[in-house]
């Protein structure tokens, strides 16, 4: 009897043991649970927006390479242009300047070089002077300083040696400490930029 | 581009460092252009700084190394300095006289600039009030670039205010409106390094096509940087004024122009200034910083980052000190920071965008954005002060709030301060991390934001 009663009470104990032991360790689950599933839940998020970085990212990057190759190919492009345009201005230039030097001297030519002639002595200003043409033009200068009133007042002499030019004057101090450059050939070269935009504008069909 | 052709003159009675003094002159005219030919042929440019008793002085921009007394010939041009303009300058790279540097022809004129260019009419100027996002956290959120504003950047020798610039004119952009936007760079100075990084980082980056490259190096002669930001600034007026872009124009590095001021003011043997920079320094840097604003009734407009470097870091030093008084606030760059190896290392409380307030706001950027600005400069100031504390009674003798600004201030360092060179941000990012550095401050401490902002934004503990 007494052996029945000592088992049922150890029995007891243990179901008692075993079920607490149960609970914990249940409680233990539940929390483990609980706690894997918040981790799961957090590194959700965090691998979503690190996710989300990289892709933002990843789109940034191809922007930007997208605007870096458009950007370099029509810089590329319009450089190649201005390169061929160029060539092409040139080559204008040049024919231009061949023609020029054919060009007959009529009367309009004349009147140039009087104008010419007059704005290199006022320039120099002193009152001994030299000038300067090409070999076709020595006749024509000659003649125009032959025939004013200005052999009067100045000592003018033209020079012996024609330089290489497409024409026009050049005007110096006998002492050669100033000169005046009146040749076609200084004149295009001053106004190159002008004319340059002009010949670009014929070329791109402008004007 | 006038018809007239000048005289040459072969009279040189004496040269005097970058100085070539003509003798026999009977026409010139100031700051008339000259054209220098040397006995073997090669030609330099000029300008008459000095005319009377038949004499011209002329001062040479390449410099007169290897010009001989006799055999010279000086051919005055009877026109000033021009700079041929057209849009076809973008995407250009030019050296500091604007004459091309990339192996391409001379752009074809819409028209010819004198370089010397107008000052504004005060009356038609128009208050600037738009914002230029530049991508730089610390310069949009705090020290926010306006349009037409003039803002300097003030760096030391060594620091890296010439990769902020490469990045400033990399990401600058106008945004939330379709109006065109350029850049305009002029290199003062610089190395060849870095010239070419400038050049490569824009090419690279795609914002070639939108800018205009003015390269003067150290090595090339120093007077010629007298004229590197005029011709620059000149063509930032033709493409804001007459094209109607926005247009930032960066200068770098100001004071090796200040310094080539001094060396043809002591050449011509003027009285000294201060530190022997001429007395006209003021005047001559306010004619280049007040070439920017906007002008009333037209859509463009010039705004200004001239960048210098201050001898020793000495911000009282004449360059620094008299650019401050032209200009609408400063970006001083720090070297604590630099030594710490934050980029970029701006020292916003000595740092002031003037302007700023105009320019931020509902409407323009966002309702927040002038507060925050404020909150932060307090947060950082106080956080400095911490530090500063710390040092002498160590942490365990700060308050809880004190430890707060402190990990305020190292966050604002490295989350909000802290950049890539090539990290562009927008304004939302960059107030978004300003609003992290704030939030982690109690919210009782944010007491120059309105409420309902920091009911908004604020991400701290309550």
């Amino acid at each position: 009897m007494q052996l029945m009663s000592s088992n049922s009470a150890l029995e007891r104990t243990v179901n008692k043991v075993l079920s607490e032991k149960e609970s914990d360790l249940i409680a233990q689950i539940d929390s483990a649970y609980h706690e894997s599933m918040n981790n799961l839940e957090s590194s959700r998020e965090s691998i979503e927006s690190e996710y989300e970085r990289i892709i933002d990212s990843a789109k940034k990057q191809a922007e930007n390479l997208k605007r870096q190759i458009i950007g370099s190919t029509r810089l590329n492009a319009r450089n190649k242009q201005l390169l061929l345009v160029e060539g092409a201005v040139n080559e204008v230039f040049e024919k231009a300047k061949l023609a020029m030097r054919s060009v007959g001297r009529d009367e309009n030519y004349k009147q140039l070089m009087n104008r010419l002639v007059d704005e290199g002595l006022s320039a120099i200003g002193n009152d001994n002077m030299i000038i300067e043409c090409n070999k076709t033009d020595t006749e024509l200068v000659k003649k125009l300083t032959a025939f004013t009133d200005r052999q009067k007042k100045i000592k003018l002499a033209l020079s012996e040696k024609p330089i290489d030019v497409i024409g026009g004057v050049r005007v110096r101090s006998a002492d050669l400490t100033l000169t005046y450059d009146g040749t076609l050939d200084s004149r295009i070269e001053r106004l190159k930029p002008l004319i340059r935009k002009s010949i670009v504008q014929m070329l791109r069909g402008e004007s | 581009m006038s018809e007239t052709v000048g005289i040459e003159y072969t009279k040189v009675a004496e040269i005097k460092g970058p100085l070539m003094i003509i003798d026999g002159i009977t026409k010139a005219s100031f700051d008339e252009l000259v054209e220098i030919e040397s006995t073997d042929g090669e030609r330099r440019l000029g300008k008459v700084l000095e005319v009377g008793n038949g004499k011209a002085v002329v001062q040479v921009f390449e410099g007169t190394t290897g010009l001989a007394i006799s055999g010279t010939k000086a051919k005055f041009l009877g026109k000033t300095m021009t700079m041929p303009v057209s849009q076809e300058l973008l995407g250009r790279v030019f050296d500091g006289l604007g004459r091309p540097n990339d192996s391409l022809p001379d752009p074809v004129a819409d028209r010819f600039i004198d370089v010397n260019g107008e000052p504004m009419n005060p009356e038609r100027r128009e208050y600037p009030t738009s914002f230029i996002q530049t991508g730089v956290s610390v310069i949009d959120g705090m020290l926010t670039l306006v349009r037409g504003q003039k803002l300097p950047i003030f760096s030391g020798s060594g620091m890296p205010h010439n990769i902020l610039a490469a990045q400033i004119a990399r990401q600058a952009s106008v945004v939330g409106t379709k109006e065109d936007f350029a850049v305009v760079f002029a290199a003062i100075g610089v190395q060849y390094s870095e010239a070419q990084y400038f050049k490569r980082s824009l090419e690279e980056s795609g914002a070639l096509r939108r800018s205009v490259l003015f390269l003067n190096l150290a090595d090339d002669p120093a007077i010629e940087r007298i004229i590197t930001p005029r011709v620059a600034l000149t063509v930032a007026e033709y493409l804001a004024f007459d094209l109607g872009m926005h247009v930032l124009a960066i200068l770098t590095d100001m004071t090796n122009y200040a310094e080539a001021l001094r060396e043809i003011s002591a050449a011509r043997e003027e009285v000294p200034g201060r530190k022997g920079y001429p007395g006209y320094l003021y005047t001559d840097l306010a004619n280049n910083y007040e070439r920017a604003g906007r002008i009333k009734g037209k859509n463009g407009s010039v705004t200004q980052v001239p960048i210098l470097s201050m001898p020793a870091d000495d911000i009282t030093h004449p360059i620094p000190d008299l650019t401050g008084y032209i200009t609408e606030g400063q970006i001083v760059l720090g070297r604590d920071l630099f030594r710490k190896g934050i980029y970029p290392s701006v020292n916003v409380l000595m740092s002031l965008s003037r302007l700023m307030k105009d320019g931020v706001g509902e409407g323009k950027t966002r309702a927040d954005h002038m507060e925050v600005g404020n909150q932060l400069y307090d947060a950082y100031s106080r956080a400095q002060e911490v530090r500063a504390l710390a040092e002498i009674v160590g942490k365990a003798g700060l308050t809880g709030v004190d430890l707060k600004y402190l990990e305020a201030g190292d966050l604002f360092e490295k989350h909000f301060l802290k950049q890539n060179q090539d990290e562009n941000r927008t304004l939302e990012e960059t107030l978004g991390r300003a609003w992290e550095v704030l939030s982690s401050l109690p919210e009782g401490e944010l007491t120059k934001i309105k409420e309902k902002n920091v009911r908004q934004y604020y991400k701290g503990k309550q």
